[in-house]
């Protein structure tokens, strides 16, 4: 029996195609323009490690000098970040499974190959943990050791893209590449890792969504050489010696910790070891602020740093004000088109059929509208999203749809129409087929 | 006149109207909003960074893989600049610690007292041993640029001398002391400690935007300080004033001299402040695209609604119709009924569309930090909804009054 509505359905579309094609493209762009920006929406506030970013926390406390505090006001960017002194305690806790501070890192890269000049690469100097901690993959080599965390050597690991642009795609672990001004021994390459959003390091020059990281260098090596930071630092205030060294004796704050705990419920123990930390602090004269002293996890640390931003949540409420106006525009169209029937299912109903023939009818007909128009606004919404990648290389890198997404564009859109058509559906069934008869 | 037969017709049959209402009320109430927010950004990326003829400013940015000492490397940056001055068609060089609307550069906090609790201004710095003023076309409203003996050469690695003198934008100094005129010979202080460097304001120009170009008068809170400055940063910015039309040509004769008249190996970039200015607004660019793509489909979806549900009346009421006709009346009655009855819903949704377009405002404000609608865009949006209204129903209205009596009254 479907097969048949279904049958009918496609037969009464053709007949008036003008009606058919413009509650079709209504359909299709309301569902795309939704899709399209939900779609930018969730892959911006997607979770690259689900399973374990609950036990992944930044912590935050408050080196600022005292001037200028306001109790209770939200934490701004020059907490954002911790102070070399800090990190370098932090490090030496023993809190959690995994530690890891790092910085960005810029400069110059220097191919032993001869037919490519110099050209600058962005990186990042963390300490070992860091790898394991983000499970980023390898494709050769391995994260260098304790041992050269400890002694600052000059080893690196290198992108996947930036090794085959170096060394071509050999297996380059134990050459020596030119970084920094400074020779690295290769340990190890990365596979692809590019996730989105960055959450290792949202602050920076990067962002949340920048390109992938080309090159990673031992937090204690690039402090060894003075490497300078690429990113921003707050040193509002605070009381700085000269160069490098001046820096890092001071309460400045540009570096990004992170702790990995065992699990989500040891939450409290490390908030309890951040409080005796500050208590401690304080007796050395520091942190003189009192401010409170707090964690982050994935999550939350994405949500203070306002990874989504407030345009892109805009673009989806239009979205979604843009087909609720569609589907009252095919409410009303469905109805226009129905009515005109009324004949039809007066003749239908007087030989038998019964409204629940009548209303299946229809809704299959309203169904087939649905999924022409699904397929269409999927094909629509592609084409937004190539717009988008084509105009904004940071949008680029979330403006990509997955398989949840295809066939949230289904359900939505054959949900919609056939939300659409039950009212038209219904008034179709109200038809009285005697009276309908008579005036024929 | 008609408005009550065209009311008690309307009250019989509601649902045609009110989706209608709806659509015109969910349309205005984003378009209003959409095209607000529009102009806001538009009006955004069209704010002056006060550089004159920016198109013909390009940058030249080199970073060296040894820099050697501090006499070395001031010895360097002395010669790189003369030679990009003595390239023909370059009309001015200056060296910078940061280009405007790049996005990259550093700020300060400023104070007016030593010690004071709160910084009077947080402003964006560029150091500069050259003529910012000159290269940029910078206007100066009152004082004077640097005299070269102003100039101090810092090695950041042990040194913590800071520039004496400063130049401020009119921006940052009405912010610095509100309600003053005149500037010069005040003195500034740089960060809000005890012992913070002084300085004293020796001009003041009209405008000169932040590297971030924020939004509000903060986007042009500058100060230029005079200093060249070895060690801490690594790589060199000069800003170059091209002839007009030369940019382009100039930017690939500057990167080749810089590479062929050094020996070491160099890397050597160039950018424009037309593409600064580009990336700093792309997604207010992007964000007003989607919102006139959006309003645009707007209008035609909402037209479509009102063309459906009119020709449907228009096609349920033949026989009335021609009875009507029939009866004595015009063609131009039929066609005025029809146009009244559109207005009449149309208001409806307009008057429901000004309520829920605040209403979408007052989201917007409290969730999306979005500005406050004007009421100058509820009336334009239903103005335009009206006009709408009147053009998409002229079709299925005069097919209603070509309807002649005799075939509306002979059959169904």
């Amino acid at each position: 029996m479907f097969r048949y509505y279904f049958t009918l359905g496609l037969r009464s579309l053709r007949r008036n195609r003008a009606l058919t094609a413009l509650m079709v493209l209504t359909l299709a762009v309301g569902v795309a323009a939704s899709v399209s920006t939900v779609t930018i929406l969730h892959a911006m506030s997607g979770d690259p490690l689900p399973h374990k970013s609950d036990r992944l926390f930044v912590p935050m406390i408050d080196v600022v000098p005292l001037k200028s505090y306001v109790p209770g006001a939200k934490p701004t960017f020059g907490q954002a970040q911790l102070a070399y002194i800090d990190a370098n305690n932090f490090m030496a806790s023993n809190m959690g499974v995994r530690r890891t501070v790092m910085y960005g890192v810029a400069g110059p890269v220097e191919p032993a190959r001869t037919d490519i000049g110099a050209f600058q690469a962005q990186g990042l100097a963390p300490t070992r943990d860091f790898f394991a901690m983000f499970e980023v993959p390898f494709l050769y080599g391995q994260p260098w050791s304790e041992a050269d965390d400890a002694s600052g050597a000059d080893v690196i690991v290198l992108s996947r893209s930036l090794a085959e642009k170096l060394l071509g795609t050999v297996n380059p672990v134990g050459r020596r590449v030119t970084v920094l001004g400074q020779p690295y021994l290769v340990s190890g390459v990365l596979d692809h890792w590019d996730p989105v959003p960055r959450i290792h390091r949202i602050i920076g020059s990067k962002g949340a969504f920048g390109t992938e990281d080309e090159f990673f260098i031992p937090f204690a090596s690039a402090i060894r050489h003075e490497t300078r930071h690429d990113g921003g630092m707050a040193c509002s205030g605070v009381e700085r010696g000269p160069g490098f060294q001046g820096t890092l004796t001071s309460d400045c704050t540009w570096l990004q910790f992170w702790f990995e705990m065992e699990s989500a419920g040891q939450r409290g123990e490390l908030q309890a070891y951040l409080d005796s930390y500050a208590a401690e602090q304080r007796k050395l004269g520091r942190m003189p602020r009192h401010a409170p002293n707090a964690l982050y996890n994935v999550k939350e640390w994405m949500v203070f740093l306002n990874v989504v931003d407030n345009d892109n949540k805009l673009a989806a409420w239009l979205a979604f004000g843009f087909l609720l106006l569609c589907l009252v525009n095919t409410i009303g169209l469905l109805l226009a088109k129905f009515s005109v029937r009324a004949s039809e299912v007066g003749i239908r109903r007087a030989l038998g059929a019964t409204r629940r023939d009548i209303f299946r009818q229809f809704l299959t007909e309203t169904a087939v509208i649905g999924l022409a128009g699904g397929v269409l606004g999927l094909l629509l919404a592609y084409a937004a999203l190539a717009v988008v990648r084509s105009q904004s290389k940071e949008l680029g890198t979330v403006a990509h749809m997955d398989i949840p997404m295809l066939l949230l564009t289904f359900a939505v859109s054959v949900l919609a129409a056939l939300l659409a058509g039950l009212l038209p559906t219904w008034r179709a069934c109200q038809v009285t087929p005697a009276i309908q008869l008579k005036s024929q | 006149m008609e408005i009550r037969p065209i009311l008690s017709a309307l009250m019989r049959s509601k649902t045609g109207a009110v989706l209608v209402a709806v659509q015109v009320a969910i349309s205005l109430a984003i378009l209003a909003n959409a095209l607000h927010i529009v102009n806001l950004r538009q009006a955004i990326a069209a704010r002056p960074t006060g550089v004159a003829a920016e198109n013909d400013i390009f940058y030249v940015n080199i970073q060296s893989m040894d820099k050697g000492s501090h006499q070395r490397q001031l010895a360097d940056q002395k010669r790189q600049a003369a030679l990009l001055r003595g390239l023909p068609g370059v009309l001015s060089v200056a060296q910078t610690s940061q280009a405007v609307l790049s996005r990259s550069g550093s700020s300060t906090n400023v104070s007016i007292k030593r010690g004071q609790p709160t910084a009077s201004a947080t402003t964006s710095m560029y150091f500069t041993p050259d003529s910012l003023v000159k290269t940029y076309g910078l206007k100066l409203v009152e004082g004077r640029d640097f005299h070269p003996d102003e100039v101090l050469e810092i090695d950041e690695k042990v040194d913590e001398t800071f520039p004496k003198v400063v130049i401020v934008t009119l921006a940052a100094a009405q912010k610095i002391w509100p309600g003053e005129s005149s500037f010069v010979g005040k003195t500034l202080f740089n960060g809000t400690g005890d012992d913070d460097d002084e300085m004293r304001v020796i001009g003041v120009v009209e405008r000169l935007q932040t590297q971030v170009g924020q939004v509000g008068a903060q986007g042009e809170h500058s100060l230029i300080l005079p200093a060249r400055m070895t060690g801490s940063r690594d790589s060199l910015l000069y800003a170059v004033r091209a002839e007009p039309g030369q940019r382009d040509r100039l930017m690939k004769e500057a990167e080749q001299a810089i590479r062929s008249a050094s020996s070491e190996r160099l890397l050597v970039r160039t950018d424009t402040l037309e593409k600064h200015r580009t990336s700093r607004y792309r997604a207010d660019r992007g964000l007003s695209w989607m919102l006139i793509a959006v309003s645009t489909l707007l209008l035609l979806v909402t037209a479509s609604g009102i063309v459906g549900i009119a020709s449907l009346w228009v096609t349920q009421r033949r026989k009335q119709i021609g009875v009507r006709r029939a009866l004595g009346a015009r063609r131009v009655d039929i066609l005025r009924y029809f146009l009244t009855e559109n207005f009449m819903i149309t208001s409806v949704g307009v008057a429901c569309g000004v309520l829920l377009a605040l209403g979408l405002n007052q989201l917007l404000v409290s969730q999306l930090e979005m500005a406050r609608l004007p009421p100058g865009y509820l009336l334009a949006g239903a103005l335009v909804f009206w006009l709408l209204g009147v053009a998409a129903v002229y079709g299925p209205a005069w097919r209603a009054a070509s309807i002649s009596p005799a075939t509306a009254t002979r059959s169904t």
